[in-house]
Order: structure tokens, then sequence, then C-alpha cells
């Protein structure tokens, strides 16, 4: 809501200065977001009045203008609209001005002749340009013959104001007025409110006479008012009516509407005015609208009605959709003569459903409703109304009101213990202070034996209970005055959720083996289940879909987070960091069937990714990129922390992986992670240029294997011995299955199995291959002998013997 | 005799002071105490000596050894020293070569803010609760005192999947799941951390997915007083103790009064700057007294027990901390910027 400080100033006096305003208003609960002054770009532009104008000699456009600036020395300045004439009174730009959107005068030559200066047109002093013509857009503005000379342009077009733009709460409806602002100011600041004066002449002829009104929706219609006027004369509104409503930022449209809306902005209740003479009949009826039943707003948009709107209705016909906005069919224009004048109070979540939400058309009056307005002061808003149309000779009141108020409001009473409301604050504030400030909002306060006997004020549509009055004490006593302290009570331990725990411990691992973490978002879309290779009839596929996404991008909420990482991987190659090394722990979204009827599964998830360079450059690194094995050792890594022990390895079948570079380690028939190579197909997809290395694991199923305790080992008393043993084997033989059966015949004195070189090629005979592990043998109560370890090896190097025809190198 | 053995000895130490290095000094040695050294050769031969000699020469001869092994030896130190010193003198390397590093990943600054949050409250007694990010109607607003049709709700606009579920909007809706786990009016003291959801346009300040943290302590006789210290101590333990803090009064549905809560500006301390557009005030908590409704709603009595409520934006605190001025950097997750923040 925007409102000038001149209007406020019409009824309440202001000493301090808007920026003193703005801060004590914001913090009682009157937020000012921003103060604009107005015509603040513009210096050194006067009145001036054109006393001779002729021709430039050399130019077939400019004018030579003499100019009258209340001052003896006349001033030359060309011009080259032609909408200048000997008399008029135009704004005049002096050398040295300064104009709207950093503009400069300097005194210049124009074809030979001197120009001091600028004569403005509209735009070029950035004034409200909606009601003009085009030639008026070109030409110089042309102000009013009686204005004086030589005086600031800022002043005789009231740009010296200053516009408070209010960021108000959504429970103040209250304050969505320039009165209800000045009621925040009084009890703020200070000071007394000059209310308007009130007061015309009404003709003798009735009201009554000429319409009847009903209402058939009293539970959405709580107060449905008219007045009547005839004898009425469309026109432009006064200066000083365009000027409040253009500060607020509403455009002026005729001096009926223009009225309307100057009450609306100065009391807050909308007001609508009808051309009597186009409803069907002089009755008016508030009831819902049929299903499917059609009216063109004043916006020129033919709405189709649902039951659920409400309407004004004249014999059958909706001349309004009510509290939202007027029907074409019974719009004020330039013809009209008699005017029939509405306020109402209609039930605000009903307007907003209409409204903002089926209709999409929120309007001024709209928004009013939805917060609440001041039922009690609908006859007010009327007859202030009336009061400025016969003010400005604009028409002539019929007597009477027709009032439907079934149900009058009856204002609330709350009792409230001062010490209780002390309790909520942690105050010592005295019932006295608290009735003065209580009082200075409006609310009627009585205060007997410590306890506030409270009337809340019609206009507070916000305050029901103890805790509205206790905020109310609070906002204007002042945060700031009340105490730190910290809670006292009993003592609570800190704990957090074990998966939380365990995810930190996962996040730590990850970023100890060098991965960064990253953060996505929770969306997706189905081309990434294509990107991904996820197949057709996969479950993964069934995302849920938002209703109302924000973009294509984004319309369903992901159910894995490969998709996740593959962008984060796709945006850095496009950036040219290929060497990335990124790990995410994040939620996916797992719903039972579509469409959803019920809150989906949230599974907790880690994926990695790796690619390029195993190492930063260096003079001393490998310049090898990174392959399967370091994605492996990563995984291995990582459960060797976590204290996942016991697990099988097998090549393994994921949608996203090369179906020979994949591997699934499993405890029992369940997978704990999954990693391998991109598959093909999808790094094509993301557009990437080296392979990428994935991971993916369940956050749940690492958590349920993780080691709970750790058990410190003993460490060996007694030296271990190594054999090292160099097989020949036949190329397709796996080496997970050579060192599980080395572990198995090892005894329990095996205590590790190293890998330590794979060879094929010179020396080595085709189809085979060499590998060469070495053994480590240790008891914890020996040294072990010579002999006991040879038994053991000839037992591990005949059964790797028969099972795999290994030949002893 | 004693004129040979004089005549070795006098041989012997020109010898060994001769010797350069400790391969030249051990022939030394060798050639006179080795085996086959003449001085060995002469013990040796000690019994051609007369009975009557014998023990003068052989006192003689182990005069001589000891001689020649003390000089020996004090060569050899001596040799020893000036190998090691030339030793040190010539190894040497280019210390200013790019040493092998062992590369650390980062934590993301989301989680290491966030982390720093969890703390600060861990400290003072507060859990951690937590609550789904696709969450019910009822949870995420009714239970909050934001019933349908509330013009409230144009606050927050949301992701709807159906008219009754929705992607959280805000991670108040575990203040009411939490209550409703506890038995009634039992004292809680939880911050919950998560992932929201708006319906904002993706800009430097504004995203559709952002990270919260809600805070909810009841107990008997919780105040403001109470709410103000508690975020006094939080954002100082956050910014510095230097840190002010503003309280102007708001609305949120689920807290009566309610404030927005400033902080002095850690950019420019107060004096005003681009960051707080001039004001010397950042706005970084929404908070209030837990409105009576969202306690009774959940079975709890607010004639017996009260409390506060807080939210912050941890992006925004992350903003302010690392100096980010675009929020969309967070979810970028460009490696060059989560590189940047060590652990």
């Amino acid at each position: 809501m925007k409102v000038s400080l001149k209007w406020l100033k019409d009824y309440i006096d202001i000493a301090i200065t808007p920026q003193e305003l703005a801060d004590k208003l914001t913090l009682a609960g009157v937020p000012v977001e921003n103060i604009v002054e107005t015509g603040e770009e513009i210096k050194k532009v006067i009145t001036g009045r054109i006393e001779k104008i002729e021709p430039n000699p050399n130019s077939e456009h400019l004018l030579v203008c003499t100019m009258f600036i209340g001052t003896e020395d006349r001033v030359v300045i060309q011009t080259g609209a032609d909408n200048v004439r000997v008399g008029q009174v135009v704004p005049v730009a002096m050398v040295g001005a300064h104009l709207p959107g950093g503009r400069k005068i300097s005194k210049g030559k124009l074809r030979g002749i001197v120009s001091c200066g600028m004569l403005c047109s509209a735009p070029e002093l950035a004034l409200p340009t909606e009601n003009m013509t085009a030639e008026e857009l070109d030409g110089i503005y042309i102000l009013p013959s009686d204005t004086p000379i030589g005086v600031d342009i800022k002043t005789v077009l009231g740009l010296d104001d200053v516009i408070f733009e209010f960021e108000l709460t959504s429970n103040r409806g209250d304050c969505f007025s320039v009165l209800g602002l000045v009621r925040e100011i009084a009890a703020i600041v200070g000071g007394k409110i000059k209310y308007p004066n009130i007061n015309f002449t009404e003709k003798a002829e009735k009201i009554q006479d000429f319409c009847q009104v009903q209402n058939d929706v009293p539970e959405l219609c709580s107060r449905f008012a008219l007045r009547m006027m005839t004898d009425v004369q469309v026109n432009t509104s006064p200066a000083w009516i365009q000027d409040r409503l253009q500060s607020a930022g509403i455009v002026p449209v005729n001096n009926i509407v223009d009225i309307t809306n100057f009450v609306m902005l100065e009391m807050g209740q909308p007001l609508h005015a009808y051309d009597y003479d186009k409803l069907t009949a002089g009755d008016l009826l508030v009831r819902m609208a049929k299903e499917g039943e059609e009216l063109v707003t004043l916006d020129d948009k033919k709405r189709v009605l649902s039951a659920n709107d409400i309407v004004i209705s004249s014999e059958g016909q909706a001349v309004g959709l009510a509290g939202i906005m007027g029907g074409k069919n019974s719009e004020i224009s330039a013809t009209t003569k008699r005017i029939v004048l509405e306020a109402g109070s209609f039930v605000g979540a009903n307007i907003r459903r209409s409204a903002a939400h089926r209709l999409g058309m929120g309007t001024e009056a709209s928004g009013r409703f939805e917060k609440g307005i001041d039922i009690v002061n609908i006859p007010q808003a009327l007859e202030r109304a009336v009061q400025l149309i016969e003010e400005t000779k604009s028409g002539v009141p019929l007597q009477g009101m027709l009032d439907i108020y079934p149900q009058e409001k009856k204002l609330e009473q709350l009792t409230c213990q001062v010490a209780e409301i002390n309790r909520v604050l942690g105050t010592d504030i005295s019932g006295l202070k608290m009735q003065r400030i209580l009082l200075g909002l409006g609310f009627n306060v009585r205060l007997a034996e410590e306890t506030l006997h409270i009337v809340v004020p019609s206009w507070r549509n916000d305050v029901h209970h103890l805790e509205d009055i206790v905020e109310e004490v609070a906002r204007i006593y002042g945060f700031d005055n009340i105490a730190s302290t910290m809670p006292y009570g009993i003592t609570l331990q800190g704990t957090q959720p074990e998966w939380q725990t365990f995810a930190d411990k996962v996040k730590q691992i990850m970023c100890a083996a060098g991965l960064s973490e990253t953060i996505s978002f929770s969306f997706t879309n189905a081309d990434t289940f294509d990107k991904l290779n996820i197949p057709e009839d996969d479950k993964l596929r069934q995302a849920i879909p938002i209703m109302n996404p924000l973009t294509d991008e984004y319309p369903l909420v992901r159910t894995n987070m490969l998709g996740s990482i593959l962008e984060n991987v796709q945006r850095n190659f496009a950036r040219k960091n290929e060497d990335i090394q990124l790990f995410e722990v994040g939620t996916v979204f797992l719903p039972e069937s579509l469409p959803v009827t019920k809150q989906p599964l949230e599974k907790r998830e880690v994926v990695a990714a790796i690619a390029g360079k195993r190492e930063a450059l260096n003079w001393t690194s490998e310049k090898a990129n990174v392959d399967f094995y370091d994605m492996k050792g990563l995984a291995e890594t990582l459960l060797e922390e976590l204290g996942i022990t016991r697990y099988n390895v097998n090549s393994g079948r994921h949608w996203a992986m090369h179906p020979g570079k994949t591997a699934t380690f499993t405890k029992g028939k369940e997978v704990i992670c999954t990693i391998g190579e991109i598959h093909p197909a999808t790094m094509q997809a993301y557009g990437l240029n080296k392979p990428v290395y994935l991971f993916t694991a369940d956050l749940d199923i690492l958590q349920k294997y993780a080691a709970k305790k750790l058990k410190a080992e003993e460490l060996p008393k007694y030296p271990g011995i190594q054999r090292d043993l160099a097989l020949l084997l036949d190329v397709d033989c796996l080496a997970g299955d050579v060192m599980r059966e080395i572990s198995k015949q090892g005894g329990k004195y095996l205590a590790q199995v190293h890998l330590f070189d794979i060879y094929s090629g010179k020396q080595i005979a085709a189809g085979k291959k060499s590998m060469a592990f070495n053994l480590l043998f240790q008891a914890l109560d020996k040294t072990l002998t010579d002999t006991e370890i040879e038994k053991q090896m000839q037992k591990i190097v005949s059964s790797l013997e028969s099972k795999f025809q290994a030949e002893l190198r | 005799m004693k004129e040979k053995l004089q005549d070795i000895q006098k041989t012997a130490l020109e010898a060994i002071k001769k010797a350069t290095t400790v391969a030249a000094l051990n022939e030394v040695r060798v050639a006179y105490l080795g085996k086959k050294g003449s001085l060995t050769t002469i013990l040796r031969s000690m019994g051609q000596v007369s009975p009557e000699e014998r023990p003068v020469i052989g006192k003689l001869v182990n005069a001589v050894r000891n001689d020649l092994e003390t000089s020996i030896a004090s060569k050899q130190e001596q040799l020893q020293q000036a190998e090691l010193l030339h030793r040190l003198e010539t190894e040497k390397i280019d210390v200013t070569l790019p040493g092998r590093s062992k590369k650390l990943g980062q934590l993301h600054p989301l989680t290491q803010t966030l982390n720093k949050i969890k703390d600060i409250f861990r400290n003072m007694g507060y859990s951690i609760a937590e609550g789904p990010q696709v969450e019910t109607d009822y949870f995420n607003f009714e239970a909050l005192n934001l019933p349908k049709d509330h013009p409230a709700r144009d606050m927050q606009d949301s992701f709807y999947i159906t008219s009754d579920i929705l992607l959280r909007t805000q991670t108040s809706p575990v203040q009411a799941r939490t209550m409703q786990a506890h038995n009634a009016n039992e004292p809680i003291r939880i911050i919950a951390p998560g992932r929201v959801y708006r319906r904002d346009d993706y800009d430097a300040t504004h995203s559709p997915m952002f990270t919260q943290v809600e805070g909810l302590c009841i107990d008997k006789n919780i105040n403001f007083a109470d709410l103000k210290g508690t975020l006094l101590f939080a954002m100082q333990e956050l910014f510095g103790k230097n840190v002010k803090l503003r309280f102007r009064p708001s609305f949120f549905p689920f807290t009566e009064p309610s404030a927005e809560v400033d902080i002095s500006c850690v950019m420019c301390h107060g004096k005003g700057c681009r960051v707080c557009k001039n004001t010397g005030w950042l706005e970084i908590l929404g908070a209030g007294i837990v409105h009576p409704n969202v306690l009774r709603m959940s079975g709890y009595d607010p004639e017996k027990v009260s409390g506060f409520a807080f939210g912050m934006g941890v992006e925004r605190i992350a903003m302010l901390t690392y100096g980010v001025s675009d929020l969309r950097l967070f979810f970028d997750n460009d490696v060059r910027f989560l590189q940047q923040f060590h652990l």
C-alpha cells in the first residue's frame, strides 16, 4: 500500500522526518518498505509564461520563445514542439536543471540562436501520462493559465511529496487505508486525528422510490448498503483528487469512479458505482452466481462464473462480481445521469477463492475484503462519497440509504489480567501503561484491580484473544524495551536422530576420500529417466508430479539421485571443470502408487561421481585418469570406515552403468551399494566427453550393516611371516574368486592377502595371465614355524590348481 | 725391539694423521692392528723375547696399541664428522617444488553452516527433530493455525501434489509433529532443520528449494524475553559477540506476538552498506510466542505451558557468513565454488 505524506498530513500533524516516521512505524508493526521522494530527480525547473514566439530563420521546426519567469530578465528558449502559444504557462528547465533519468540542461546554440534552457513535456518530467493523447505526450506540458510564475514546478505539480510504501501484514486489514494508518501514527507517534467532516444536503426524493435491495446470501454478505444520486455529471475529477489517487498508484478515470476509489483509499471501504439507467430494474439482488453464468467485467474480460461466486444482479442479470469488480453492463460513462453507490461486506474467504484462486483477478477491492473491512463504517463511507460528489458538483443525493444489515456487529469484549500479559512478555509493565497504549489504539479500556476490561474497536477484526492484546501492548511498548533473558526450566539433552549422525559420518568419510559435497534440487523430469536409461516399466519412473510446477524443467519430484549428480557433472564439464569428485547425500521420494493418495516413502541415498584426472596435475604425479578401480577403492574405503565387512562383490546390472563394468556389493541378497562406469548411452545423453564412474547406495541399508560398536584388536606380539605366491591362471579367471579361495584355504593364521601384480604378455602364454599375491600369516600366541606355513601354502596351491588350473610360476 | 716398536708407533701415527677418509683410516688400522698388522706380528713374536725383557716389551706393545687405537678412534670420529658435514653440504633438494598432496573433499557450505547452527542449539539442550518433506496440508498449515482460505497462505506459494499433500513450505510442521509425539505439556526444545519448497522464481535471493531451521522451546513460563535472549546468544555465536539484534513486530499465524528479527549488518557493522541497503540491519529470522491455538491443536494446554518458536534460512546465513552474493551458487555445485569451503 502506497500513501503520500501530504495525504497523511491532511488528517494529522507530523513533525518528524519521513525516515523517522518510517522507522517508528516499522518498529511498531506497521512496516514501511520504502520511502520515495517524488520529483527527487527534478531540480531548477520553474513555471514560466510564453511572451513571444518567433520562428528560427535557420530552421523549419524550431521556435524561439521568449519566456517570462517572474524576474525582469527574460529567457530565450527554443523548442521543437508545435503546441506552444503566447500566454501559456509551461514548465521551464533552466540552465543547470536536472530532469528525471539523470538528464542535465546546459546552455546551447541551436541553428545559430542561443537557447538558455528547455520547455518540458510530461514524459520529460516523468509525470503520469495514462490519460494523455499522443499530441499531449509529444507537446510541451501546458499548465493552467492561473498558475503562479517563477515557482518551482515540484510545488505546482505536487512533486514535493514523499510516498511511503507499506509492506503491511495480512492480519491488519484496518491499515489498508489512509485513515487506518493515521490511527496507527496517532498511537505510535502521537497527535490528534482530524477526521473529515461529512455533511451534504439530500433531495426530498427518497432512494426507496427508485431502488429495492435483497440479500439472498446473508452468510456471505453480512452487510449491503446503497445510496443514490441524480443530476450526475461525469467529468474528470479535480486535480487534488487525481493527485491523491496517483500518489497511491491508482489511475484516475472519471469523477465518480475516482471518488469511489478515493474513499476506498481513505477509509478502507471498497465502493462501487452503477449507472442506474443501465440497470434492467432499480432493484439489486445479492445472490450466488449460476454455474456457467457469464459476466463481462469492467476490464472488458468475459468471466465464466461458478456457483461459488457472489454476484450483484438486477432483474436476473448479473451487473457485478461482488467485492471484486463491477460489470461492464452498468459502467459509469459520459452520459450517466443517475448512479447507485454500493458499499458491502463480503466474507473474505469466499472472495479469496473467487478472486485470487479461481478467476485470477485480485483487485484493490477484493484484497481489502480478504483481509476484512470495518463493517460498522459502511454508512460513513457511502456518505463520504456522496459528500465528495456533491461538493465537486458532480451529483445530488437522494434522501436516505438502503441498508441490509441483518446481524449487527457486536463489539468484542475481553478481560485480561495485567499479570498474564507481563508473564507472556517477561516484562513488568503497569496496568495504567497498558491501558494508555490500548486507548491510543482506539480500544475502550477500563482498568480495575489489575484487570483490563477491553472493548475492541470495530475495525480491529484481528483482535479476539489475550494473545492479541499481548501483541498490541508489546508492539507499542516496543520490543526493544523488553529484556533478553534465558529460559528457566528443566535441563534437556540435545540429541539427534541416529541416521543424521550416520549421514554426517558418511559425509566425513567421503570428504576425507577427496570428494566434495553437492546439494541439488529435489526436482526432476521425465527426460532424465530416458537419459539415465531407466527401463520403461521401472518403478523409478513413477515420480510424483507437482500440480503447479514452476517451469517445465522440474515438473516431478525425484526418485533417484543419479540424475541430480549427473546434472552437476554435466554443468561442471560444460565449464571445463573436468576433474571432479563429487558426492551427495539426499532424499528421494517414492510414491506407493500414482496418482498419489498419501505421503510417499522418503528414502535417503548417497551417490558419488568421479571423472577426469586421478590427481591434480603435478610434477610428481601420474597423469592417468580415474577408472573403475578408483571408484571401487572408494566404495571399499567407505565400507571399511563404516565397519561393514564380509560382503560379496560381483559383476552386476544397473541401468545407468556399462553392463561390463558394473559391480554390486551385497550382503546375502541385499545390495549394499552399486558402482560402475557410466553407460555409454547415458554418457552421450548428458553430452559428457569422458567416462564418469558412479556410486549409489541406500543410506538406511548402509546404516543397517554398519558396525554399531568399534572394538580394538590386540596387537600381535609375535612376528608374522610373509609369503609370495605367483600363479599362472586363465585370462578369464576372476581375481575375487581366487582371493576368496586363498582366504578359505589359508587357515586361521592367514591374516592378509594382497594382490600386488597382474601381468599378461611377454613370457606368458596366450590366454593366460599371471597374478602375484602376498600373504601374511600371523598368530597372536606364538611365533609360527616355516613348517606350519608350508603346510598351509601347499593346501592353498593344490586347491588353486584343482579349482582354477593354476600353475605356480 | 723397543726401537722397532717406537718406529711402528711413529709411522702408524703418521699414517693415521694422513688418512682423509674413514676407508683409508680403516686400512691403516688393518695394516697395524689387523690380524696381519705389524703390531700384531710383533705381539706374535714375543716368544723370542727373553723372559726378563718380556714384561717390559709387553707393556710397551700394549701402550703402543692403546695409543694407536685411541688415535684411530678419535681420527675416525673426526673423519665421520667431516664426512657428515660434507654430506649435509652437498645433499640438497629443491624445497620449492610443489609437494605431493592428498586432496581432501569439502562439505557443502550449507552443510557447514547448518552444522554450526545445530551445534549452537544442541549445546543449549535442543534436540534435532525431523519430519517429511512431502507433507500434509494439515501439518504444514492447519496445525499451525493456518486454516484453508487464510490470506496468510499467500505468503508462501506452495508446490501442491494433491489438494491435500504438498512439498512443505517450512519446517514448522515438525513443531506440531513433535508436540503430538510427546505427552501433553512435556517440555520441548528442538530445532528442525531441513529442505523446504516455495514456488518462488529462481534468482539471486530466492530459490524454489531452500534450507530452513525451525526452533521450538516449550516449558512452563517461557516468555518473549527468553526468546530474545536465546536468539541473541545464538546469533552472537554465529556472527560474533558484537552482533546486535532488532525485533520488529510482524505477523505469522502460528505465533503471537510475532517478530521479524534483524541482526546488525555483519558487513558494515551497522554503518550502512550495499548489503544492508544502507539500513544497518539484515533480516535473518522470524520468531514469536507460540500461538495458543497451535499448542491446543497438538494437545498442549496454553494455560499450563507456553513457548517460543523461530525460523531461519540457512542460505541467507551462509551468504552472510561467507560473503556469497548469489544464492544460486549453492545449488550450482561448481567445483571451483565448492572447493573454497575448507573443512
